[in-house]
């Protein structure tokens, strides 16, 4: 018989790649350990104070200990966001309208709402189409709006419910996804060597790179997502690094309560250097939480 | 706000259709589309018009649609029950995404197969090891189930 005939037709199943689950296999492990972690925590969680940071380590790694007690020093309390891959964005974008609701800035809510309109025209040219975006943007602007009326228990409470409402929660972080993407691909002059840097076998291109790492829901953001999404709103932001990492070796001298986390502040170019962050998120390996710093 | 997206994809699908595709809803339940892609002219499936079923999950778009061929293709990518291959469809998925991108991607993986991530190993083997036959057999099952 010969080998074009039908006969050539696989068997039914069983052919497939055994070692391999079937992708709605793989998506439906997905879905259920995501819908697991939202029974634990919500997209962003209550005010603690950092005494229940420090509980965590309190039986682990004293570096920890001795790091969150140094950072009680400058932090009243932190909020937990859900560690979904989306955290980064989640927390920058919660803490910054709960900044602009606290503050009652008005100007810098209209700067920022600016900034975000100058972004459709950008994606566009970015070849992102509007339908993809136009929702998400629309939401985005409306919650600035919203905190902007009031900055009471209310408000506060309001923005809490958007934000972890799982269509406007999400909306916002696929905007600022693109918007990243965006603005990578941009200045991909700029950003390419870093993305060279990132990986041992790197994406081909700065675009492939912004399709793999930056758009997709739940890919995790690095140093480079930072950069960009605060250059590309304007926003500053410091991020408190805590690992368990000790005193360099041989470091010399620095007694107890020496140890502290590490800051890096991302500050925009427009805005002069040392201007004070709006965001303050605070980075242990794998995942960011929001701080809040003591007034005064 | 799912099938606020879904609608404005329907819309700029009808106003802007891909060359070689077209979709639309299957019935009344706009969460499910069918799609026909006709088979890239460069490839063993030229003149063939596929059949292709689109499941909308309801967090779409944070969540890839389900797309699956209707149509039985000789693919080391798409196996017997017509499931599709795509990084674009598991976790390279991104909202930035349409149907009408997908279905571009489709056509393109249509011309260009990617053996070494296959659905049917057989089939990618035969590709990668005697091109002519896999090329006569895809054309065969073309003729067979994707015309007329």
């Amino acid at each position: 018989m010969a080998s074009t005939e039908p006969a050539a037709e696989p068997p039914v199943a069983g052919s497939e790649a055994p070692d391999r689950p079937s992708d709605e296999a793989i998506l439906q492990q997905q879905n259920q350990i995501r819908a697991e972690q939202a029974k634990v925590s919500e997209y962003v969680g209550q005010e603690e104070n950092l005494g229940a940071l420090k509980a965590e380590y309190e039986n682990g790694n004293q570096n920890f200990v001795q790091k969150i007690g140094k950072l009680e020093e400058r932090y009243r309390t932190f909020r937990r966001t859900r560690g979904d891959g989306n955290c980064f964005f989640r927390g920058f974008i919660y803490a910054y309208l709960e900044g602009l609701l606290q503050n009652s800035d008005l100007a810098e809510a209209n700067r920022f709402m600016s900034v975000v309109q100058s972004w459709k025209a950008k994606l566009v040219e970015g070849g992102f189409q509007e339908l993809v975006f136009e929702d998400a943007m629309e939401l985005l602007l409306e919650q600035v709006k919203e905190v902007t009326k009031a900055s009471d228990q209310f408000a506060q409470e309001k923005l809490l419910v958007n934000m972890r409402d799982d269509m406007v929660s999400n909306m916002i972080v696929m905007f600022l996804r693109l918007v990243t993407s965006c603005e990578v691909q941009r200045r991909e002059d700029f950003f390419f060597p870093f993305i060279l840097g990132m990986y041992d076998e790197p994406p081909a291109t700065v675009e492939l790179f912004c399709q793999r790492h930056v758009e997709p829901m739940g890919e995790e953001s690095d140093h480079l997502h930072i950069v960009a999404v605060t250059e590309a709103l304007q926003i500053p932001v410091r991020v408190v690094y805590l690992d368990s990492s000790g005193l360099p070796a041989g470091g010399g001298g620095g007694g107890a309560g020496a140890l502290e986390a590490s800051c890096h502040d991302f500050v925009p170019d427009s805005c002069p250097p040392g201007t004070a962050p709006r965001v303050h998120l605070l980075y242990r390996p794998g995942h960011y939480d929001i701080l809040y710093a003591k007034s005064g | 706000m799912a099938s606020k997206r879904i609608q404005k994809e329907l819309q700029d699908l009808q106003k802007d259709p891909p060359t070689s595709c077209s979709a639309g809803p299957a019935g009344d339940d706009l969460f499910h589309w069918q799609a026909t892609i006709m088979g890239p002219s460069d490839s063993p499936y030229a003149g063939g018009v596929f059949f292709v079923n689109i499941m909308f999950p309801p967090d779409y778009p944070f969540k890839p649609p389900k797309v699956t061929f209707q149509t039985k293709v000789y693919h080391p990518n798409v196996n017997s029950q017509g499931s599709i291959c795509l990084d674009i469809l598991k976790d390279q998925w991104s909202p930035a995404l349409t149907i009408s991108k997908v279905l571009l991607s489709i056509c393109s993986l249509l011309t260009d197969p990617n053996p070494d991530d296959p659905l049917v190993p057989e089939i990618a083997h035969i590709y990668k090891t005697d091109r002519r036959r896999y090329e006569e057999t895809a054309r065969e099952w073309t003729r067979k189930y994707a015309m007329g």
